[in-house]
């Protein structure tokens, strides 16, 4: 399988999750689900992540963490929206403060239903979003221009 | 800790069984009151609307002349209220969780209606 | 003396999984001063009363926070059928007892690892998670989510527990109960946990009260405030006393949650023995004219919640308190003149839940 051949290190954010699916995430990385048998670590420097992992929907003061967390991770690289909040806001989609899912502001690749996404659901995710990576390699390999940073528009 | 307790530690580690669930390679039996994911069952639809009603997200809408339910799993919180409101057994919940996606999609169905009755019983439009 | 450094502490940090952000003053390693920025949580919920109706709101209740999603269903519920006058059954009562005991066992189970990672005791991280996942099993048996339970409804509950789920939740909890004695027994006892906590972010018991501390943090300095003492739900019915230590440092707080989880085990037992067979839930119909505060404590600690209905099915007002946000100003009391290093323990001791705070 795909995922044996790369160890991808995921960053996570909390862009104004419930943090149901937070510790859901978390919860992947200890030991009943345990991801980091096929590699993956949770790191908490941009720099060094393959993945993003963003739960909860973007509001306002997220919005520009957001950018600058994504803008700082090296290319090939993965979004991964975790939860209906963070896919296109969920039941909060019509509060004042929230923008919006988490397409508003980056490229997501892989959507993760659930609320909250349970374990299962959050591996399946990384698993497609690593194949998604690895064709992202290989067109960067190949020779394709890096895609050009994320502004964000006022 | 003593060196008793440590020795009976590590062993209970080596003959333990590991608390890892396999998952992508091995899914664990379901849970059956599990909410994972919202099944729809278009045999059965009235296309009533009361999950239309019910559903605190509004993750689903439906038409009621031209017959069309639609629902966003993306929307979705699963509450399992529109399936306690469905009064024709057409919405379920599964147990399994539902599939990640790659593009945001609504998921629709429509049946054309039933013949109507010969007679004088035709609803009026 | 040196110069006065300030050093930001978050959003985005290894040690927190949700986002807060502390200027933290420093002269050479000493913290002199840190000033909390919060409101990158923030949606908004309250408002949400105007656009959804009373009974949707209560399933946005429930995701003011994941953790303790239960309490902010059951207080929401609370308020309101105080206001319609509602009578619950006693067996929609149990199950909502037990449900939110279950979620206390769970929520101070997490934060249990999550102290632990706060100190670099890895394993003990990774043991308090995985005890943790057999607990959310029970709740996922009995519920149908791991996190967000979704069983409270306006008027009693949406589930029950069968009688033979029953037996085995309790012969489960059992033996969890005995398991749980390999993790509590690390963090009472063993000289680096102690190390890491003992005397570290102390708070008097004047300064917790006008400081307006509240849960786990204000009976770790030795007030005994609980609010299930007030009497919601069938409380009275049960025999349970506050759990209060005299200390006021971290080693206090963990040893609270610690007897707390022992404490839940028990309670809910209790309920299991009085639980009779009969309606879960009354059947609502009417829209609230009226207000209410409801109090509950949650595993942070007591939770308020105002609701105020005009007779619409919209609320006028709704309005929450969180456990949290009481706990902010004893937080930042806290961490005056005490080492960098110790900033990352003593904020997980407060177990703040950001979602809860700025919801």
């Amino acid at each position: 399988m795909s995922f044996f051949k790369k160890s991808p290190w995921l960053l996570h954010y909390d862009a104004s999750s419930c943090n149901g699916c937070d510790i859901e995430v978390l919860a992947c990385l200890t030991p009943v689900y345990d991801v980091e048998r096929f590699g993956i670590v949770n790191t908490g420097n941009p720099k060094h992540a393959d993945i993003l992992v963003i739960t909860g929907s973007v509001n306002e003061p997220t919005r520009e963490v957001i950018l600058n967390l994504y803008n700082q991770m090296p290319h090939p690289k993965v979004v991964v929206a975790v939860g209906v909040c963070a896919a296109t806001g969920g039941i909060f989609r019509d509060t004042y403060n929230v923008l919006g899912g988490v397409d508003t502001v980056l490229p997501v690749d892989v959507y993760v239903p659930g609320c909250a996404a349970r374990p299962e659901a959050i591996i399946d995710g990384v698993v497609k979003a690593l194949g998604i990576l690895e064709t992202k390699a290989a067109a960067l390999k190949a020779g394709a221009a890096e895609p050009a940073a994320v502004e964000g528009s006022k | 800790m003593g060196l008793g307790k440590l020795s009976f530690t590590a062993l209970k580690g080596v003959f333990s069984k590991p608390a890892t669930r396999r998952y992508p390679f091995e899914a664990r039996p379901p849970i059956a009151k599990s909410r994972g994911r919202i099944h729809f069952d278009d045999g059965k639809c009235t296309y009533c609307s009361l999950c239309e009603l019910k559903c605190p997200p509004d993750a689903i809408k439906v038409d009621r002349q031209g017959r069309v339910f639609a629902i966003d799993h993306l929307l979705c919180i699963l509450c399992g209220a529109c399936v306690e409101a469905c009064q024709k057994g057409s919405l379920s919940m599964d147990a399994k969780h539902g599939e990640p996606w790659t593009e945001k999609q609504k998921l629709s169905w429509h049946t054309e209606a039933p013949p109507k009755p010969s007679g004088d019983a035709a609803p009026k439009a | 003396m040196g110069a006065r450094t300030i050093i930001p502490f978050g959003p985005q940090h290894p040690v927190l999984p949700e986002p807060i952000h502390l200027d933290l003053v420093l002269e050479d390693e000493k913290v002199v001063e840190a000033i909390p920025s919060i409101g990158f949580i923030h949606r908004g919920l309250e408002r949400l009363a105007e656009k959804k109706d009373i009974h949707e709101m209560a399933y946005v209740s429930e995701r003011i926070c994941g953790i303790c999603s239960f309490t902010h269903g059951m207080g929401y519920c609370t308020a309101i059928e105080a206001v319609m006058k509602i009578d619950v059954p006693e067996r929609g009562h149990y199950l909502r007892m037990i449900w939110s005991e279950m979620s206390r066992i769970h929520s101070h189970l997490l934060w249990a690892g999550l102290l632990a990672d706060g100190f670099g005791f890895e394993n003990l991280f990774m043991q308090s998670w995985r005890l943790r996942e057999r607990i959310l099993d029970l709740i996922e048996e009995t519920t149908g989510g791991r996190v967000i339970f979704g069983s409270c409804k306006i008027g009693g509950s949406r589930r029950d527990i069968a009688d033979d789920v029953m037996a085995r939740l309790l012969k489960e909890l059992a033996s969890l109960e005995k398991d749980c004695h390999a993790i509590t027994d690390t963090f009472m006892e063993d000289s680096t946990v102690a190390k890491r906590t003992r005397g570290v972010g102390v708070i008097a018991p004047d300064d917790a009260i006008a400081l307006g501390a509240v849960g786990p943090m204000l009976r770790a300095s030795g007030v005994a405030s609980d609010s299930r003492s007030l009497g919601y739900a069938l409380y009275p019915e049960l025999s349970f006393a506050p759990i209060v230590e005299k200390d006021g440092d971290c080693w206090a707080r963990t040893a609270v949650r610690v007897r707390e989880i022992y404490q839940s085990f028990d309670l809910i037992r209790q309920c299991a023995a009085k639980m009779k067979p009969g309606p879960v839930d009354v059947k609502v119909s009417g829209n609230p004219s009226g207000e209410y505060w409801a109090r509950l404590e949650q595993p942070r600690g007591e939770v308020i919640y105002y609701v105020k209905g005009n007779g619409t099915k919209n609320l006028e007002r709704y309005r929450v308190r969180t456990p949290t946000f009481a706990n902010v100003p004893p937080l930042v009391h806290m961490l005056k003149n005490i080492d960098l290093a110790d900033v990352p323990v003593i904020v997980l001791t407060i177990d703040p839940c950001i979602s809860c705070t700025e919801r």
